[in-house]
């Protein structure tokens, strides 16, 4: 039965292969009439310079208390700027999605959330003096990660990390990778507003350096590769022998790292969604971009799927250290869960959309 | 099988097309689906070959010393654990190509992007399965090993008429023949049917575009996509002295089984519908003829998918045979079909992303063969029936497969 199937189709092909190309490929233009310049303002406006904003602030907030802190090293100092961190680290989450413009030119998430960060870096900056923050050597030795460890992995108790607090180059180091996260966050917010965001909602072309493009690339990049992976598929030993608990994002904090992974997820969603920051109202965006391309069907696909990850994220234990110890196959049940959206976004998205993702080297592993 | 495939360019023959263009009126006279495949599986580029499939050969050379280590009751835990899930330069091998090499079998078990990619969970179960067949070979098997084996009791049983002797856990299975045969699925299997022939990953990143226009991989003489069909190929042949070649009986996975399905006369010409598939896709590839290339990788998925069925209901009815008689033939028998068994989670439906047997079901198939004391009290009715269960999905009976 099959076998004559085959046939038939064989001969269907033959006669399809006669039929005059009709590719329109050209790639550069875009054949729908959905408004861009909307969507792009939208997101710019609404969505990614609130959220700079909003981290501005916690960053400001969180030099404050530092500042407090090494002015008098108490253990009421330290609570509050260890709450101020996990603030910031949270709205964070709202931001590394968007790695463009100034943040692309300045490696800004690279120098904001390299984890598991390298302590014996750290350390031997702190013993030296000696660094230079800005240098990509230094990627795994600053940013949230680096503080993580400043402020609960340096000893072992509160008592002992207080202790380690009457060195003044540990004082010096702390204060100095605070104040670096609170200048490069302030340029990148400032580029925004004072230039970047009119060239970026008008740069509409269907190319790889049009915005469209970048956001979207940026956009599935770090869903796949940072959300998908490094929060959870990491840890849960989807790319190696064996699990790898202290590859958590905040592993020194321990108790709470759900907690950025549920702030990512649900940023995630509400960009796909056009949902302004830290508001309900919803405009142009990847899903009206999607509607007015009769994909209404992709829509409630990706939001279904999204919000079946997140159900199965919030399944977890709020310390995903403990999490992978004890219980790894509810680890992997959130990752196969994230997966199933990075299918809709990376193929079915980008191709309904008719935007080319730039494929990172790795992609295709030969072997 | 082979009048079919001759009936088949019959038909294609007869459907050829003139295509004129507007621009002229010479007339282009297509072949057989616009392609035409080689004699054999040679395809070069600037006179160099473009064939490649390294990797797969080192995974099934491998499987073959891992295979052998699991009836070397002087290995321990830990050395055949190595082997399955080899790190670079660790010196788990005989062969120093072997040690040298970054590749593995574990990361590769269960890990084809279409069945596995949103479901690490179950895959994990799956290489968990195997870790499992490592584990009781070492602890319960090993030092059992001089002992006779009895129900409940692992130890070693002898063929009759002095033939091979069998090692054996406490239900009558041969943890070798499980994992190698259940390894055959989940590896050459899987990677082949699932991965490497899916278009997820023929067409993944901008492979299309690449191939279209001859953009090659890095410093490879091939395009990315061409490679992935090779790697395929590889899953197969991998191990042939001269792979463009086949002639079979090369290894002790899939090479060896598709021989063993050949030499059955009911299905004698399936070895040469593979071969043609693979050589015709890979043409395919070259003319950027992509339907096809889809086209043979269904063939593929449904011979292949056969092969791993009937030797399942094969060694489920020479055990049904011995039973009784000769319990270690009946127990090699029975655990060969184990593996082929599990293996049948990994096959494929052709046009579907289904297997012909679903995880559950084979789930409950091994449950069944293996409650109470296993095949010390298996029935010759229970052997018949999933015999038959598996024969329902396919185009064979269960007396064709059975001898």
């Amino acid at each position: 039965m099959i076998k004559r199937i085959f046939g038939v189709v064989i001969v269907v092909l033959v006669v399809l292969a006669c039929t005059e190309s009709d590719d329109t490929g050209s790639g550069n233009t875009t054949n729908d009439t959905f408004d861009r310049v909307a969507m792009l303002t939208n997101i710019a406006d609404n969505i990614i310079i609130p959220a700079y904003q909003d981290l501005d602030a916690d960053l400001n907030t969180l030099v404050a208390s530092k500042n407090a802190f090494i002015t008098e090293v108490n253990q009421a100092n330290l609570e509050t700027l260890r709450t101020d961190w996990f603030t910031a680290y949270k709205t964070f989450q709202a931001v590394q999605m968007f790695q463009i413009g100034k943040a692309e030119e300045l490696f800004y998430k690279d120098r904001m959330n390299v984890y598991p960060t390298n302590t014996t870096l750290i350390e031997n900056n702190i013993s030296t003096g000696n660094y230079v923050l800005s240098n990509a050597s230094n990627n795994a030795a600053v940013g949230f990660p680096a503080v993580d460890y400043m402020l609960y992995g340096v000893a072992n108790d509160d008592v002992a990390i207080l202790n380690v607090y009457t060195n003044a180059n540990y004082i010096n180091y702390l204060s100095d990778v605070i104040d670096e996260m609170q200048s490069l966050t302030n340029s990148v917010l400032t580029d925004w507003t004072t230039n970047y965001r009119n060239s970026f909602v008008v740069n509409t072309a269907n190319v790889a350096s049009g915005s469209v493009n970048k956001l979207l690339n940026a956009y599935v990049f770090y869903y796949e590769k940072e959300l998908r992976a490094q929060k959870i598929g990491i840890p849960a030993g989807v790319f190696s022998t064996t699990p790898q608990p202290l590859l958590v994002e905040a592993v020194y904090k321990e108790d709470n790292s759900k907690e950025l992974v549920l702030e990512a997820l649900n940023t995630v969603q509400d960009v796909f969604n056009g949902k302004a920051y830290n508001s309900s109202n919803e405009g142009e965006s990847y899903k009206t971009y999607l509607v007015a391309l009769n994909r209404n069907d992709l829509v409630e696909v990706i939001n279904a799927r999204l919000d079946v990850a997140r159900q199965k994220v919030q399944a977890l234990n709020s310390n995903l250290k403990s999490q992978v110890e004890t219980d790894n196959t509810k680890m992997t049940e959130a990752y196969d869960a994230l997966q199933m959206v990075v299918v809709s976004l990376k193929s079915d998205m980008l191709s309904a959309l008719n935007v080319s993702y730039v494929v990172d080297p790795n992609d295709n592993d030969g072997d | 099988m082979k009048k079919t495939v001759f009936a088949l360019i019959a038909i294609a023959t007869l459907a050829f097309t003139s295509c004129s263009s507007d621009d002229d009126n010479t007339t282009v006279i297509l072949p057989p689906n616009g392609v035409t495949a080689p004699d054999t599986y040679s395809f070069e580029r600037d006179g160099n070959t473009t064939v490649s499939f390294d990797g797969q050969t080192t995974r099934i050379q491998m499987a073959q010393e891992l295979v052998s280590a699991l009836k070397n009751p002087l290995k321990t835990e830990v050395e055949l654990d190595a082997m399955f899930a080899h790190q670079e330069n660790a010196n788990d091998f005989t062969d120093a190509g072997l040690n040298a090499s970054n590749k593995n079998l574990r990361s590769k078990t269960a890990a084809s992007v279409d069945y596995y990619s949103a479901n690490t969970t179950e895959a994990n179960v799956i290489k968990a399965d195997f870790d499992a067949y490592i584990s009781d070979q070492v602890n319960t098997v090993f030092p059992n090993w001089a002992d006779n084996a009895t129900a409940g009791v692992a130890g070693q049983i002898q063929e009759a008429g002095g033939g091979s002797t069998r090692y054996v856990n406490g239900k009558g299975l041969e943890n070798n023949q499980a994992f190698a045969k259940g390894l055959l699925g989940a590896l050459m299997v899987d990677q082949m049917l699932n991965n490497y022939l899916s278009t997820a990953v023929l067409d993944a990143g901008n492979n299309i575009e690449n191939n279209d226009s001859a953009v090659l991989d890095g410093a490879n003489n091939y395009t990315a996509m061409e490679h992935k069909w090779d790697e395929a190929y590889g899953y197969l042949y991998g191990n042939e002295a001269n792979p463009a070649v086949p002639t079979l009986g090369q290894d002790s996975f899939l090479n060896e089984y598709l021989l063993r399905v050949e030499d059955d006369v009911d299905f004698s010409g399936i070895s040469m519908d593979i071969y043609n598939a693979f050589k015709l896709g890979r043409a395919a590839i070259v003319a950027k003829n992509y339907e096809v290339r889809d086209l043979q990788a269904q063939i593929i998925r449904e011979k292949i998918s056969q092969v791993v069925a009937v030797r399942a209901v094969y060694y489920l009815q020479q055990g049904k045979a011995s039973l009784g008689t000769d319990m270690a033939a009946a127990f090699h028998d029975l655990s060969e079909a184990y593996g082929f068994i599990y293996s049948l989670q990994f096959t494929r439906i052709p046009g579907t992303n289904q297997p012909y047997f679903t995880k559950t079901e084979v789930d409950a198939f091994i449950a069944t063969l293996m409650s109470g004391n296993g095949f010390w009290e298996v029935t010759p009715a229970t052997l018949d029936t999933i015999s038959n269960t598996i024969s329902a999905e396919f185009s064979f009976t269960t007396a064709q497969a059975g001898s």
